[in-house]
């Protein structure tokens, strides 16, 4: 009788969940919050977990949320009761927002060897790779393209594009400092002036660049390393990113320890391996960013044919919090009349 | 029916208690908390209150007619060529995740795509299309059962009168219609009224904003909570006026139902037209529903296969998927059972408004985003336990909850004539409630409790709003495998894993509705 096999398996089920519960450990753990690309297989994760393990005696367990905003706002959900010990992943955008909550600790760490363009000087966070906002084209299929933002703003019959959504994704809300960077109170104008060259604005990185695949546009906004990641997994060399006369806005990704947390001194421990030679080169090939803490003559060849911003545009952390709502609603208003 | 009211309490409980425990970590936390009254000045929010109600009445008016008319086809030709299989990959479209979904339909009507619309796929039009694309096979599958509930009588009288094609719709099936068409057009409504991806991304900007994307916003980078919860009450209330005006609309059909589906359509005269459109409006439905089905499996194809299949994570991952499909689905069947004989009892009784009451309650939870209870429960149950440890059973819980609205179209009608038709019977008998089940309820309901099963398990498999709250990289899913990728440049590993993810549904999709539902199932 075939129900009769089917609460078989009901119960089988039950007990498989029922076993999956009891987990039981002896070293200590540290817990990590991180987002899931970076804990995926092809991600830096496995090898960093591997790596630090070796030396520390201890677990290292990641658990891994959609992405950095997810990291800020599940922190505080938790609030005190947050499983967390390090959070990593967050970044330029959010640390002020981030150290407003007062969850973390003063990373207490000599800075090494940073090659971040700007000293680093903020004392609670520590940042592990960093990266600069580019539209990337396909050389067979774009020619020319514009050479910087003004010229992609201004020029009625330029390429259209494909951007992310600055509501729900990182990079979009990039392009939007990038612009307001660049425009100032004139941002609202140029938006206006780019609407009609905007082919969709996407909820995340990854529907715009699959439509970008797709040809549906011949540029898409992602980073300046995006072609590492052709030319190195894909040996294909027609991926480029377009230089902009501006400067280009950077992205820094940060970790943090957790004040509260039990681990205080694994958690340090963690925050100075970042710095570390073993970790700083896991991160170019498989998080596709600079590392921060890396002399560039370690970098892989293919990082060296990367564009090279003119300037690093970066706003202040305390003015993007202070602003980012303001700046939102200017862009919707833009986009959406 | 003591126990349906308990059942129906405890899914009010499952949608309250997240509520106000959000509403309540909102009070310590956000800082410039706006109110009501700012919200409904605004002009944005309330165009986003307006798009949302619009996509998703276009949408659902839009897939309820030509499904109808695809499901009718189908009823009429029992012998189609590959019926059984086209009504397997009906069941696809809603295991896809929006992403891949859209990226098929961009395969499709894209630039490059086989039927090129350019850039005016972006807009009002990609939005219907995508949303078609989930809810006419949807509705098509949900539709079919009514036909068979037509006693035999209604056909021979019918074929004696030689009724017309216009004259069977309108004295026969539409009657028999009635009944389930305003449920299942309200599951389909409250679909597209909580649709994000798709919406943002082929709506082509921030002018297509649904409500859900809005509360998305207000939970991330705006840490909201408050404006989070208010938002997702204006939602249920949308949905709760909706389902008023459904139930309004409804009609239960005035004769006594069949369940002993002998019926004959066949025996009613078929005129050369219908004879001509009938085949075509299912080819029509079929391509326009496989053709992006198909297009994600040629960018498989052309993908790297070997790389991704030979990678042990994906059938970890695989096995992990179809676990949580089949424990939610068990446990969703488990409580719809006792909520739909509740219900269909307190109907036999003459209680309307409970019996409908109680069937609203298992629908509503659809209307709350995942992401809202899931959050809710999340502040909630850290205050006790280590959450993390409870992820798989949480997850499995929030998904089977998710699949009762589908049960309830599919399994609720069925209980009801079930009932009706055998309560005598059974109580005459003196059977205790298993034998009940086993020799009578069981062997009549099998069909749909099949078509439920299967509805349910694929939609666990497909699930990624859940999954991802709790992020154990221990429990990835196939759907989360598919994201990974597709945020780390791979998108034609991408591409072979969502190929796999449809592969593997369609094959738990038949499989389930033929052992659980029987030999003929597809009928």
């Amino acid at each position: 009788m075939p129900y009769l096999k089917f609460s078989k398996i009901l119960v089988i089920s039950i007990f498989i969940l029922l076993a999956t519960f009891s987990n039981a450990e002896i070293k200590p753990t540290l817990n990590v919050y991180t987002y899931s690309s970076f804990t995926s297989d092809w991600g830096p994760g496995p090898k960093v977990k591997e790596a630090f393990e070796k030396e520390c005696e201890c677990i290292l367990n990641y658990v891994a949320l959609e992405d950095g905003v997810s990291l800020l706002s599940r922190l505080k959900l938790e609030g005190k009761n947050t499983k967390a010990d390090i959070v990593l992943g967050l970044d330029t955008n959010l640390i002020a927002n981030a150290e407003k909550t007062g969850f973390f600790a003063p990373h207490q760490q000599q800075l090494k060897n940073s090659s971040l363009p700007e000293p680093w000087t903020n004392e609670t966070f520590i940042p592990y790779d960093f990266g600069y906002f580019a539209f990337v084209y396909d050389k067979n299929i774009l020619k020319t393209p514009p050479n910087s933002l003004k010229a992609l703003v201004e020029d009625k019959n330029g390429p259209k594009i494909l951007i992310q959504d600055p509501r729900t994704s990182t990079p979009g809300l990039g392009l939007l400092l990038w612009v307001k960077k660049v425009y100032g109170d004139k941002a609202a104008e140029a938006w206006r002036k780019l609407s009609p060259r905007i082919v969709t604005v996407s909820k995340g990185w990854s529907e715009a660049y699959g439509l970008f695949l797709k040809n549906e546009a011949p540029m898409v906004l992602s980073y300046t390393t995006s072609p590492a990641y052709h030319v190195i997994a894909e040996e294909k060399l027609n991926y480029a990113a377009a230089e902009f006369d501006e400067g280009h806005y950077q992205q820094i990704e940060v970790a943090g320890l957790i004040k509260s947390s039990k681990q205080q001194v694994l958690g340090k421990k963690f925050l100075s391996f970042i710095q570390s030679e073993t970790f700083q080169t896991i991160i170019p090939t498989t998080n596709w960013m600079y590392p921060a803490s890396l002399s560039s003559d370690k970098l892989p060849e293919a990082f060296g044919d990367l564009v090279q911003p003119k300037q690093a545009l970066i706003f202040n952390d305390i003015e993007i919090e202070e602003n980012r709502k303001k700046w939102v609603r200017e862009w919707l208003d833009a986009l959406a009349n | 029916m003591k126990i349906g009211i308990i059942i129906s309490l405890f899914l009010l409980a499952f949608i309250a208690v997240p509520l106000i425990s959000l509403f309540g970590a909102s009070d310590l936390l956000s800082s410039q908390k706006s109110t009501i009254a700012e919200m409904w000045n605004s002009t944005y929010f309330r165009r986003v209150v307006f798009f949302s109600i619009w996509q998703a009445f276009l949408s659902t008016v839009l897939s309820i007619s030509v499904a109808i008319l695809v499901a009718r086809a189908f009823t009429r030709l029992p012998r189609f060529p590959f019926r059984h299989l086209i009504l397997s990959l009906f069941g696809l479209p809603l295991v896809v995740p929006a992403v891949v979904a859209v990226l098929g339909i961009v395969s499709v009507y894209g630039k490059q795509g086989w039927l090129p619309l350019g850039e005016n796929l972006y807009g009002l039009t990609g939005i219907l299309i995508a949303h078609c694309f989930f809810n006419i096979p949807l509705a098509v599958r949900l539709l079919i059962p009514t036909w068979d509930t037509v006693p035999e009588q209604h056909w021979r009288l019918a074929s004696q009168l030689q009724f017309s094609s216009w004259q069977q719709w309108k004295h026969i099936e539409w009657p028999a219609l009635r009944e389930n068409i305003p449920s299942i057009a309200l599951l389909i409504f409250m679909l597209c009224l909580t649709s994000f991806a798709v919406v943002l991304t082929l709506g082509g900007g921030p002018r297509s904003t649904t409500l859900e994307v809005a509360i998305y916003q207000s939970l991330r980078f705006d840490f909201e909570p408050t404006q989070a919860v208010i938002l997702a009450l204006l939602q249920l209330v949308i949905c709760l006026t909706v389902a008023l005006l459904a139930t309004r609309f409804s009609k239960l059909p005035d004769v006594e139902p069949n369940l002993n589906s002998h019926q004959n359509i066949n025996q009613v005269q078929q005129s050369l037209g219908d004879k001509i459109t009938q085949p075509l409006f299912i080819i029509f439905a079929t391509v326009f529903v496989v053709s992006p089905l198909l297009a994600m499996f040629i960018d498989a194809i052309n993908g790297p296969m070997l790389e991704v299949l030979t990678d042990g994570k994906i059938w970890k991952a695989t096995a992990f998927s179809l676990f949580i499909g089949l424990v939610a689905a068990s446990l969703s069947l488990f409580i719809a059972w006792f909520l739909l004989n509740a219900s269909a009892e307190a109907s036999i009784k003459n209680k309307p408004i409970l019996s409908q009451s109680m069937l609203l309650s298992g629908s509503i939870i659809f209307v709350v985003p995942p992401l809202v209870i899931g959050t809710g429960l999340f502040i909630l149950l850290s205050n006790y336990v280590n959450v993390f440890d409870w992820a798989i059973g949480i997850v499995i819980l929030i998904n089977g909850l998710m699949g009762l609205p589908f049960i309830i179209r599919t399994l609720g009608p069925a209980i009801r004539q079930h009932k009706m038709q055998y309560n005598k019977l059974s109580t005459s008998l003196g059977f205790n409630a298993w034998e009940r089940f086993k020799h009578i309820d069981f062997p009549l309901l099998r069909k749909p409790i099949g078509l439920s099963a299967a509805l349910v398990a694929t939609i666990a498999i497909g699930d990624l709003g859940v999954i991802a709250l709790f992020g154990s990289p221990e429990t990835t899913t196939l759907p989360l495998l598919l994201y990974q990728r597709l945020a780390s440049y791979q998108i034609p590993q991408a591409a072979v894993t969502a190929a796999f993810l449809l592969a593997i549904s369609l094959c738990l999709f038949w499989l389930l509705e033929k052992v659980i539902g029987g030999k003929h199932a597809e009928h």
